[in-house]
């Protein structure tokens, strides 16, 4: 759009003169922006910036809903810092993110792979492994939830053929979170699946059998051709799906309620439950500004670090 | 795929919006927490429009609700109430920030557990009752009490009831258990309970909500959760009853263990003919008999060395502080809350009316032998459960560490101190 002739500096014009032309229509320009961009900016600016200052602004004050309001400083992220369940929320949500960015990735990727452009059918695999993605969570969960039941699927099954019981997944500190993630693993991989499905289709099948004539492996050739290939769209996939794991709350919040204890609590949930449940608004807003906090700073580093290793040469 | 990290980019930076949308629904809450504004009604005091905010399960349960609304119409030609219905959890959600920002509508659904945290939002009742000539003893007093905060009556009970044991008719008689009677004792429950647990099914099923843990804990120790409005989880008393609750799960294995997060499952454990005894209120008991396939029986609770005690529970309706007309508001709730639509609503098999001349219809509709005496000895036996403000906070602990301290992950007492940490000073 701002592509215009009357840009360039009339010849002999001094470096650093005023450019007669370009004023004017910079202006004009300007002016068409700003009344484009003022629908969204205005958006943005009313539901999103002054939320976000006015959840800061709340998150300096003991705010409940009913009652009086006082003002504490920094006194609600002092109070989340030596909260011992607050800590441990922050851990359950690393722990979540550690072991679910990953084995997503893996999952989606190795699937990927095997369902190449050669295998006849893949289309069909491909409409199967998005369904959990397109089914509404809750339902998913609500299925999960039997599974993994006291007397649900798998004790049960275990119990009738093996006379064993199964662990009580939902109820026990240990392998609550497992099957949290678990569960959001078969929800997930769909999305990067079909994301790592598409680039891989891109590569140029050329190469690959050039590649292959010079006597180069199947890891060889995903190793030096497909893998570099890919890399914007790994980048993109392991950005997205480490913002959206940081915020984790429906799985917890329906399978186990961010328990037993707080084992499977996470930041979302705890924001949640202060805000709607137990209705102290200062206290979600702080904690509601140290996951984004977080969450921009491991963005950040992703952005900065994506200098390495993606490849957006070929 | 040159096109990816573009979209990466703008991936990123919607899901960073989607980040700041967690504080911008914080804030908008937050932004509503004026108090003044102005009700949705208007009129005098026998003839206004008026909005009955209350939980419904569906359409069916509106239209049955909105009946009883119309009750008002009937009875006052000026008013009209109109009911706004929402399910349970997003009710909640949703009611305390409406009441905070002073445009709740006029009349508001209570229960009884929630209302400490609600009351100082609601007209407190007692001289309208005196104005209208509302009678308190027409109602069940332990629900009329229930409603009460700091001695003042917040909101007008339609339905209450003590906690009472359900059981599985036909297990107890294959396993040649006879059946409990008004009186039967803690041992004469752990020895049926135990004879019943075999072949994959247990004899009691339980989980840690508020209301089923605390009836235990009185019936064995006397223990309540409050000491003069404050929580007192880590009294003696009050740890001896929880520990010897866990232990049902723990160590006499006479109830399968918990899952976490699933407050269905006592219930479907029991309807499901896997577990022969659950601790209910009467308002599930015409539903509970509608999807088992058994017979049903009831029994009070078990009795502790005092005798057997429970707790109380039970819903109503109040006027938010709001409200420009009190007096209409409490006039359709004085016709809702007749005879008339609390025997509709038994008839229906809905709820155990608060009302003592509507529950004939009510033992008429749930047609279990035993039933009036079960219901009547319990709720002589029974007191309301007195929440503190942070009620909802000490339910979600409870269940949470509850559920830890019953499958014997962590003691009893460590579980009490935990939640008496957290939320006791908010109490």
């Amino acid at each position: 759009m701002t592509t215009n002739t009357t840009t360039v500096a009339p010849p002999g014009a001094p470096e650093g003169a005023p450019r007669a032309g370009r004023r004017p229509a910079l202006r004009r320009d300007g002016r068409y922006a700003s009344i484009f961009l003022a629908p969204s900016l205005g958006g943005l600016a009313l539901f999103t910036l002054f939320p976000t200052a006015m959840a800061l602004g709340i998150s300096l004050f003991d705010w409940p809903v009913f009652g009086t309001r006082s003002f504490l400083g920094f006194g609600n992220y002092s109070h989340l810092l030596h909260d011992p369940v607050f800590r441990r929320v922050v851990l359950n949500t690393v722990l979540f993110v550690v072991l679910y960015v990953p084995l997503n990735v893996v999952v989606s990727l190795g699937l990927a792979v095997w369902l190449g452009p050669q295998i006849k059918g893949r289309q069909v695999f491909r409409v199967l492994f998005f369904i959990p993605v397109m089914t509404p969570m809750v339902a998913n969960v609500m299925v999960w939830r039997l599974l993994f039941q006291p007397g649900g699927l798998i004790d049960g099954g275990l119990q009738s053929w093996f006379g064993i019981d199964a662990p009580n997944f939902l109820g026990s500190s240990n392998w609550a979170m497992p099957a949290i993630v678990a569960m959001s693993i078969w929800q997930g991989f769909g999305y990067n699946f079909l994301v790592f499905s598409a680039a891989i289709d891109q590569v140029p099948q050329s190469q690959l059998e050039s590649a292959q004539i010079d006597g180069a492996g199947p890891l060889q050739r995903f190793r030096y051709i497909t893998w570099p290939m890919i890399t914007p769209s790994m980048f993109f996939a392991t950005t997205m799906t480490l913002i959206t794991s940081f915020q984790v709350f429906a799985q917890p919040f329906i399978l186990t309620q961010g328990g037993p204890g707080v084992a499977t609590q996470t930041i979302v949930m705890y924001v949640y439950n202060q805000g709607w449940q137990f209705l102290t608004m200062g206290l979600a807003s702080a904690a509601g500004w140290v996951l984004f906090v977080i969450i921009m700073g491991i963005t950040a580093i992703q952005f900065f670090g994506q200098k390495r290793w993606v490849n957006y040469d070929v | 795929m040159k096109a990816t990290p573009v979209r990466a980019h703008r991936w990123a930076l919607k899901t960073g919006m989607a980040a700041l949308s967690v504080l911008a629904l914080t804030t908008v809450a937050a932004c509503g927490g004026s108090n003044d504004g102005s009700s949705g009604s208007s009129g005098a005091a026998d003839k206004a429009d008026l909005t009955w905010s209350f939980w419904v399960a569906g359409a069916e349960d509106q239209a049955a609700w909105q009946k009883v609304a119309d009750q008002a119409h009937t009875d006052h030609a000026g008013i009209t109430v109109k009911l706004q219905g929402a399910p349970w959890d997003s009710y909640w959600s949703k009611i305390g920030t409406t009441l905070a920002s002073g445009k709740a509508p006029c009349i508001i659904g209570m229960q009884s557990l929630r209302m400490a945290s609600y009351a100082n939002a609601m007209v407190p009742l007692d001289d309208l009752m005196k104005k209208y000539g509302m009678k308190a003893e027409d109602f069940d007093k332990p629900i009329m009490d229930g409603l009460k905060a700091d001695g003042k009556q917040i909101a007008i009970p339609y339905d209450s009831g003590p906690m009472v044991i359900f059981y599985n008719k036909d297990m107890f008689k294959a396993a040649g258990v006879p059946d409990p009677k008004p009186g039967w004792t803690m041992d004469e429950f752990k020895a049926a309970a135990k004879k019943l647990t075999a072949a994959g099914k247990t004899g009691l099923v339980t989980t840690p909500g508020d209301l089923g843990t605390m009836s235990w804990v009185r019936t064995m120790t006397g223990a309540e959760p409050l000491a003069d409005g404050k929580l007192n989880l880590t009294d003696s008393k009050f740890e001896q009853g929880f520990s010897q609750y866990a232990d049902f799960v723990k160590t006499d294995k006479i109830a399968p263990q918990v899952p976490g997060g699933n407050p269905d499952f006592e219930t479907q454990q029991f309807t499901g003919g896997k577990a022969a005894m659950q601790l209910n209120g009467p308002w599930s008991l015409i539903d509970t008999k509608g999807k088992v396939k058994f017979n049903l029986g009831i029994a009070p609770i078990p009795a502790g060395p005092d005798g057997s005690k429970t707790y109380t529970a039970g819903s109503g309706f109040g006027i938010a502080r709001s409200c420009k007309t009190p007096d209409a508001a409490f006039q359709a709730i004085m016709s809702m809350t007749t005879e008339k639509p609390l025997t509709t609503l038994a008839e229906a098999g809905r709820a155990y009316p608060s009302r003592t001349a509507a529950h004939p219809a009510w033992f008429t509709a749930a047609k279990i032998d035993g039933a009036k005496e079960t219901i009547d000895y319990a709720s002589e036996h029974s007191v309301p459960l007195v929440t503190s403000k942070n009620w909802v906070q000490v339910a979600d602990l409870l269940n949470r560490f509850g559920t830890q301290a019953l499958n014997g992950e962590i003691p009893p007492d460590q579980a009490l101190k935990t939640i008496q940490d957290q939320a006791g000073a908010g109490s």
